[in-house]
């Protein structure tokens, strides 16, 4: 009677450990899981600030930094000397003069992907918000835009457009070239993220 | 007569002075693969000229570096964990591994991943 006690309280304790042992690891796991992480080192943030029948004021960035959580957390770094320019000469005024890039050599943003789900997202492009800071010439700037967001083969892939003034980063444009460059700078980027554990 | 000089000379003058605007306008891009490199160094040691706040050294200059190859995509590859380098082109016949020797232009150092990256690069060995 008494063995058979004794066993009954080991296979007990056995079941509460091996519980235990269970949501420790389902713990560790759901943190790891909560962690995922998408990346690139090479996206692409495409600037345009053309005025019409003047010279066209563009330029291309493609080794841009990103990283998206699969909690929605988005965060992207740029190298304002990574900006290539169809003008050589534009290309220096521009780090020169107006982004100084030597004094301020990257753009960041810091956001959230609204109500991402992960799980939610298909090969068809998803609209979402996207709210977050983004900083440039030393100024923080509260934006809020939409992205474009879906997922093929593990990849996830984030567009988004967006416009900036320049006044809103202290860069003031001289009133000889104002007439050339328009007010409203249209930025559309666009990530390929790949998961990394 | 005189006067048909003058209006020659005037000539001379005023399309010297355009071509030259024209020009410093629309003025080459630099030629990264021409130019000398400002250092030849091993690729872990890009990094420390961002640590040691003397970026000015190297920012927007043509650097060579060495490195293993730890990670290939369609137009970067980064060397020793520490250095990306970019490519105009898709690149091809590259091995992880690889001991590879790189100049290109250095555009700064990247927080997100603790890379220096740099853009325009040519494979020189």
């Amino acid at each position: 009677m008494g063995r058979r006690w004794a066993f009954r309280k080991l296979k007990i304790n056995v079941m509460k450990n091996l519980l235990l042992v269970i949501i420790f690891l389902s713990s560790i796991f759901s943190i790891v899981n909560a962690q995922e992480k998408f990346i690139t080192k090479s996206g692409e943030i495409n600037f345009e600030a053309s005025v019409p029948s003047f010279e066209e004021v563009k330029a291309k960035n493609n080794d841009v930094s990103a990283i998206l959580t699969s909690n929605g957390e988005f965060a992207s770094l740029a190298l304002i000397k990574g900006f290539r320019f169809k003008v050589a000469l534009m290309e220096e005024h521009f780090n020169e003069n107006y982004a100084e890039s030597s004094k301020y050599p990257k753009a960041t943003f810091k956001g959230k992907v609204m109500a991402f789900d992960i799980t939610g997202l298909s090969t068809d492009d998803k609209e979402y918000v996207v709210i977050g800071m983004v900083n440039m010439h030393g100024v923080d700037k509260k934006i809020e835009t939409k992205a474009l967001i879906r997922k093929v083969g593990g990849i996830i892939f984030l567009d988004t457009q967006f416009v900036l003034k320049p006044e809103d980063f202290n860069i003031n444009i001289p009133n000889v070239v104002s007439s050339k460059i328009a007010e409203e700078i249209h930025i559309s980027t666009s990530f390929e993220l790949k998961g990394k554990l | 007569m005189k006067k048909q000089v003058k209006i020659v000379i005037a000539l001379v003058f005023v399309s010297l002075g355009l071509y030259f605007a024209y020009n410093y306008m629309y003025q080459d891009h630099r030629d990264i693969k021409a130019e000398k490199a400002v250092v030849l160094i091993p690729a872990s040691e890009l990094i420390s000229y961002f640590n040691e706040n003397n970026s000015k050294k190297v920012l927007n200059k043509t650097v060579q570096v060495s490195g293993i190859i730890t990670e290939i995509n369609t137009k970067n590859i980064i060397l020793d964990d520490k250095v990306q380098c970019s490519f105009d082109s898709v690149l091809k016949n590259l091995n992880l591994n690889e001991t590879i020797i790189v100049k290109g232009r250095c555009i700064g150092f990247d927080e997100l991943f603790e890379v220096v990256k740099m853009d325009q690069s040519s494979i020189i060995k």
